[in-house]
């Protein structure tokens, strides 16, 4: 049920609002009615406020207004405020004029017809308003009016729902503690204060606002302003001038692609392929050819220099250890070309007679790993002589339909060195040892 | 033994994890690839600019686990801000305010002195010993982030590829599926005189003077020209500021607060003339000289001095960027322009810092880093732009965050207001340090905090606190209900919350 309180604040709201809804309203009708004009009712300024005083109307009969103009200033027993317009329109007729006293809130005083509207051809709508009366709205909060006169769905607002529904997460403010206890106020009526705070955070000009001590919507409008403040602004931006695409040096860039250093090496997978035919033949599995370079390469890299530690780069950055490499890590990345397709991706046929798990297989292969461990590590230090190597797929078609050629690519524009040809070809032999105990 | 024991984990490891997949026609290696093309490798992200802006979003997103790239061709990264700006200038305004205190400040405080000189070759010294500590800091940062640096100049070859002139001589290219422009931004020259940073000087040459000049004019006495200004000053030189506003400081800084600090520089011997129009100048001679109108209109005069420091203010630095190749946008001031999420036209590249809109300030374009690259990764960031605080390190320093008075009076926002001096302040009667005040603006309804303006002993290490007060919303109540320690001077920024929602105890 809701509470005297927050009829109140509702009321508030929905007062302010007004000149926006009555204007809107009218929208969503498609009938001749469309073209009455709207009554522009006493706006409730602050929660506690019953009755207002016109102070004077900043509008003539017949003005038009654009959203955000100050249509008329209102005075209470508080404090005198500008009521602002929601939207475009015209004041069509002020019923009560400047200076007029104890206004009740609610009751009409003013007409509005819709922007463009000629007010000439527009009929006055009747003046079905009802002034709240302060006494009725204090007995029976859920009768106050702007429930049974404003549709409420229309405007019970997301914004309102999520201020509300969410408790104070946060320990209190020290203002807002002291304020609560000093007016007595309990648990109840903090979840019924509106918070204006960061991330819904109650501040003091909310517990203030509660309390009436301050204008309902004043903590509101001043998180308005530090919500604008927040942004960057980029409004009026005036654009220098049109820069012209600068396209012969486009063709220039496309041109001038960096050369870089690229040695063709043909590389025999002849006994990768035999270790395949074994596998085959000795545990029925089929592992493609991809497979055994994937690994090899993970291993190669997994070789390649770890990552330094902290320690290490930072002795390295002040210039105390002169033994770390100055090299990149890099890493060996294999292209793979010229291979009959069957070998190299082809679906596993099916595995024959021997049952033997693979885990059975590696368990019998640790020996040689072992063994052949100081030779893989020796492929690791290519790596190091050579930092960012790519292995590039040879478009010359490789021998015995099992050949695979490689491209290395030096990127960092500082080898010049010449490829030792022999020497990669042993390492990438041992390699394939490496690969064998996998 | 370490490599026969790496191959067989490698290996026993390979082979359980991988078993599972091992009838897979794709190998699930990341680094396989099949292909003929031999382009350069893409990144996540590209940064071109290694300063305050571009070093943090480097490590930032390689902390995210981002690709990245940051290309610098300073050689040294930390931008103008590490390099010739906020961090060599901190060094010789604390050093020359040693210097200065003891020159002038001991006797009374019962230590006698003997000769004291300066040594300004070791002075400048220091300075580059803390400024290359730092900028050595950021490198190791990258490292550990796994930043790849490049040193070069970066210039746009097409919407996603940077063509880098690198500082050893070649060049390179790096591709980038978002790249980041931070370049930062370059003194503004005054039309006439052209800058040898020997006698006609901008804020790097002014740290880098080889003596002490004997008379030093200033140009604009926003902070940049008092803060070198007041080195200048207290080293020995006859420094005048010439502003054309009528307030020094900055459009930023507040009324009441300019008008204060001007009165306590102009007493450790700085020289000021404001609404002063600087409308020619002369470096043939011996001295140079300026032609100097009143901005109202007054009589022209002749000022004559041995170095002229022109601080009128910094613009965006985009040269040799090729902006133009990508038809990148700026706008009458040279900015990049942006929108709310950092975007240029070209959605993958992003803009922050110096070179594009706000405050041409290093916390500011920390911020956006961090947000532009959460943008990035995560499609949400957040800078709170009311809430970027401003200090000036001169003696005593001034800060400031929020709005302040005369905006306020401007935008007809109501506003009250409370002080509270140094002066009624025990830690600072015992340094003997007493010049300035606490001033704090707030909401007259709600009390909500609108800004505050501090001149006095640290008051840009105090400044945070009101930055904290008002990203959470606070009144000043809630300041002035926090439990401050004694004896601090953080006490007078209480006191002077008590004054505006209150009333102050010691005043």
């Amino acid at each position: 049920m809701a509470s005297l309180a927050t009829a109140c604040r509702l009321s508030a709201r929905l007062a302010s609002r007004k000149v926006t809804q009555d204007v809107a309203a009218r929208g969503f009708r498609t009938s001749a009615a469309s073209l009455a004009a709207q009554n522009f009712t006493m706006p409730a300024l602050s929660p506690t406020m019953t009755e207002g005083n016109i102070a004077s109307w900043k509008l003539k009969e017949g003005d038009s207004f654009s959203a955000g103009d100050v249509i008329l200033e209102i005075e209470t027993d508080k404090a005198s405020m500008d009521v602002e317009a929601q939207d475009d329109g015209i004041l069509m007729k002020i019923t009560q004029g400047d200076g007029a006293k104890g206004v009740q809130v609610g009751a009409r005083i003013g007409v509005l017809a819709e922007a463009g509207d000629d007010i000439s051809s527009l009929e006055m709508p009747a003046d079905n308003s009802k002034p709240a009366a302060p006494m009725e709205a204090k007995k029976e909060p859920e009768a106050a009016q702007p429930k049974e006169e404003e549709k409420p769905a229309a405007f019970s607002s997301p914004k309102k729902s999520a201020q509300k529904a969410a408790p104070q997460k946060y320990p209190l403010y020290p203002s807002v503690e002291h304020l609560i206890k000093e007016n007595g106020l309990g648990e109840s009526a903090i979840s019924e204060m509106t918070p204006t705070g960061p991330q819904g955070r109650l501040l003091k000009g909310d517990v203030l606002a509660y309390l009436g001590k301050v204008t309902g919507d004043r903590p509101a409008e001043i998180a308005k302003r530090f919500e604008h403040n927040s942004h960057l602004d980029l409004s009026n931006i005036k654009i220098a001038k049109a820069v012209a695409p600068a396209k012969p040096a486009k063709k220039d860039a496309v041109a001038e692609t960096p050369k870089d250093l690229q040695i063709s090496l043909s590389v025999s997978l002849a006994s990768v392929i035999e270790v395949q035919k074994r596998i085959e033949s000795t545990i029925g599995t089929f592992m493609p050819l991809s497979t055994f370079i994937a690994r090899a390469a993970d291993v190669a890299n997994d070789e390649l220099p770890p990552a330094p530690s902290a320690d290490e780069l930072f002795n390295q950055v002040l210039g105390l250890n002169t033994v770390s490499p100055k090299a990149s890590r890099g890493y060996y990345l294999p292209q793979v070309a010229a291979l009959p397709p069957s070998s190299f991706t082809g679906v596993a046929p099916k595995p024959k007679a021997s049952q033997m798990d693979i885990i059975d297989f590696l368990a019998s292969g640790t020996k040689k790993s072992t063994k052949t461990a100081p030779q893989a590590a020796s492929l690791g230090c290519l790596g190091h002589l050579y930092r960012r190597q790519y292995f590039y797929p040879n478009s010359a078609p490789g021998g015995a339909g099992a050949g695979t050629g490689f491209l290395v690519a030096d990127e960092d524009g500082s080898g010049e060195r010449p490829w030792p040809t022999g020497a990669v070809k042993d390492d990438f032999f041992k390699w394939e040892k490496a690969i064998y105990v996998i | 033994m370490l490599p026969s024991r790496l191959i067989s984990r490698t290996a026993a490891r390979s082979a359980f994890i991988k078993q599972s997949s091992l009838p897979t026609i794709v190998s699930p290696s990341t680094r396989w690839r099949r292909g003929y093309a031999s382009q350069a490798e893409e990144k996540d992200l590209v940064i071109i600019g290694g300063g305050v802006a571009g070093y943090v979003a480097a490590i930032k997103a390689g902390q995210e686990g981002l690709k990245v790239a940051c290309i610098e061709k300073r050689g040294a990264l930390g931008g103008t801000c590490l390099n010739v700006g906020c961090i060599p200038s901190k060094s010789l305004l604390n050093n020359s305010h040693m210097y200065h205190s003891i020159l002038h400040d001991t006797k009374n405080r019962g230590i006698d002195v003997g000769d004291v000189k300066l040594n300004l070759d070791a002075m400048m010294k220091a300075k580059d010993t803390s400024v290359s500590g730092l900028t050595k800091g950021i490198e190791f940062l990258f490292k550990k982030n796994g930043v790849e640096y490049i040193k070069g100049t970066g210039t746009f070859a097409s919407e996603n590829e940077i063509k880098v002139a690198l500082n050893d001589g070649g060049e390179t290219s790096v591709v980038g599926k978002n790249i980041l422009i931070a370049t930062g931004s370059e003194s503004t020259p005054f039309p006439g005189l052209e800058f040898d940073e020997e006698r006609v000087i901008t804020s790097t040459g002014a740290l880098a003077l080889k003596k002490v000049p004997e008379s030093m004019i200033v140009i604009g006495g926003g902070i940049i020209g008092l803060e070198m200004g007041s080195v200048w000053s207290r080293l020995g030189a006859k420094v005048t500021v010439v502003e054309f506003l009528n307030q020094i400081g900055g459009p930023g800084m507040d009324n009441e607060v300019a008008k204060s600090i001007q009165k306590l520089l102009k007493k450790q011997g700085m020289e000021f003339k404001l609404g002063t129009k600087v409308v020619s100048g002369d470096k043939t001679g011996e001295k140079i000289k300026l032609e100097v109108d009143s901005a109202k209109g007054g009589k022209p005069e002749t000022l004559d001095a041995e170095v002229v420091l022109v601080a009128i203010g910094r613009r965006p630095y985009t040269a040799g960027l090729g902006l133009e190749n990508i038809g990148l946008e700026l706008d009458d001031r040279g900015r990049v322009v942006i929108d709310s999420e950092y975007r240029t036209k070209h959605s993958h590249i992003r803009c922050i810092g110096d070179c594009t809109f706000g405050p041409m300030l290093a916390h500011k374009a920390e911020e956006e880093a961090v947000a532009a690259v959460e943008y990035i990764k995560k499609g949400y960031g957040h800078v709170n732009y009311g809430v970027i605080p401003s200090v000036m390190y001169t003696h005593p320093e001034v800060a400031w965050v929020g709005q302040n008075e005369q905006e306020l009076k401007a935008a007809n926002i109501p506003y009250k207001v409370g002080n509270f001096p140094f002066s009624a302040n025990s830690r600072a009667k015992t340094n003997l340090d007493t010049d300035g005040m606490v001033k704090m603006l707030a909401d007259p309804e709600t009390d909500r905090l609108l800004g505050c303006h501090i001149v006095g002993p640290n008051a840009g290490e105090m400044i945070a606190e009101a930055t904290l007060a008002l990203e959470y919303g606070a009144s000043t109540e809630d300041i002035a209900r926090t439990c401050h320690a004694h004896p601090t001077l953080a006490e007078a920024f209480k006191e002077a919350a008590m004054a505006t929602y209150s009333k102050a105890i010691h005043y």
